[in-house]
């Protein structure tokens, strides 16, 4: 059973068994590989269909939540070009609404810096939450530096999945509920609700822990 | 956002000062990020105090959206790209 974050001596201390922990991985992972600057995603990519297919060769964590947006829209075939994922909007929106070009030139100017600022900090908290190899140890402790990226990179990881789910309003996620509740267990929709539920109290904990 | 429960507290009226400059930068409210966390962010980023942090964020919250910051131009664009490297919903505009 998961704990939430506690502040403690200075240290952020959870505990999250194997299984959480590599949930909450491979969703950062899979973010990362959405939000890299384009060269380095390039790389990130070769590296990602493999874990993919492991993913889904495994059956268990990650199971039913692909974050990829080559699962969530119909393959179009034909010579249309792909649109921008409606996931990186979210997480780099339009920055004027009245004048586009001023935000352009914003995306122009920042876009890399903060493609690579979200890669840095999901690298981060990556490695921070990684279990040791072979370890049974479900506590996790972090600094303050690794905190902040952790809850950064769960703020990212919920508004890809935010995105993935159709939440646009506040009450989406209790309506979204309501209809799952009259599905089987094992539909990937409730899966895809309760890891976001899961993600949503851990920040909450992390956010409160860290509050100032 | 996301109705993540977070202690209520009574707040003195928006401290805001009026601005004399022609830019804001806004934060408009989405369901995802927690009310605790867009207090952080308030806090952490603009160094406001607890009370102006969550007052600003229950604008978002209530409103749909909140000036949050304002003064020139390149001072916009460079709070609406901290917010954003943050999850923040943020934009910056010229104030009309």
């Amino acid at each position: 059973m998961a704990r939430g974050f506690k502040r403690r001596d200075g240290r952020y201390a959870a505990k999250l068994d194997a299984v959480e922990r590599g949930l909450v991985v491979g969703l950062m992972e899979q973010v990362l590989e959405l939000v890299a600057p384009e060269t380095l995603s390039a790389s990130v990519a070769e590296g990602g269909d493999e874990f993919d297919r492991i993913v889904a060769g495994l059956g268990g964590i990650g199971q039913g939540v692909s974050l990829s947006a080559d699962d969530q829209v119909p393959d179009l075939s034909g010579d249309v070009p792909a649109p921008r994922d409606p996931a990186l909007d979210r997480l780099l929106p339009t920055a004027n609404r009245q004048d586009e070009q001023m935000a352009a030139e914003f995306r122009r100017l920042t876009e890399d810096g903060l493609r690579s600022r979200k890669a840095a900090n999901l690298s981060t908290a990556i490695a921070a939450l990684s279990a040791p190899a072979g370890g049974k140890d479900d506590k996790v402790s972090l600094d303050q530096e690794q905190a902040l990226a952790v809850l950064i990179s769960l703020t990212d990881v919920r508004l890809v999945l935010g995105e993935r789910l159709g939440l646009k309003h506040d009450d989406d996620v209790e309506l979204l509920e309501e209809q799952a509740s009259s599905l089987p267990d094992d539909d990937p929709a409730v899966y895809a609700l309760a890891v976001y539920d899961f993600l949503t109290w851990l920040q909450e904990t992390l956010a409160h822990a860290l509050r100032p | 956002m996301s109705i993540a429960p977070t202690e209520q507290e009574t707040v003195s009226p928006d401290e805001v000062t009026e601005a004399d400059t022609p830019w804001i930068t806004l934060v408009w409210n989405d369901p995802v990020n927690l009310m605790s966390y867009v207090t952080f962010v308030f806090q952490s980023y603009f160094g406001y105090p607890k009370s102006k942090a969550e007052k600003l964020m229950m604008d978002v919250h209530v409103k749909g959206r909140a000036v949050v910051s304002n003064g020139s131009r390149e001072q916009m664009e460079t709070d609406t790209e901290a917010l954003q490297g943050y999850g923040l919903w943020a934009t910056f505009q010229k104030d009309d």
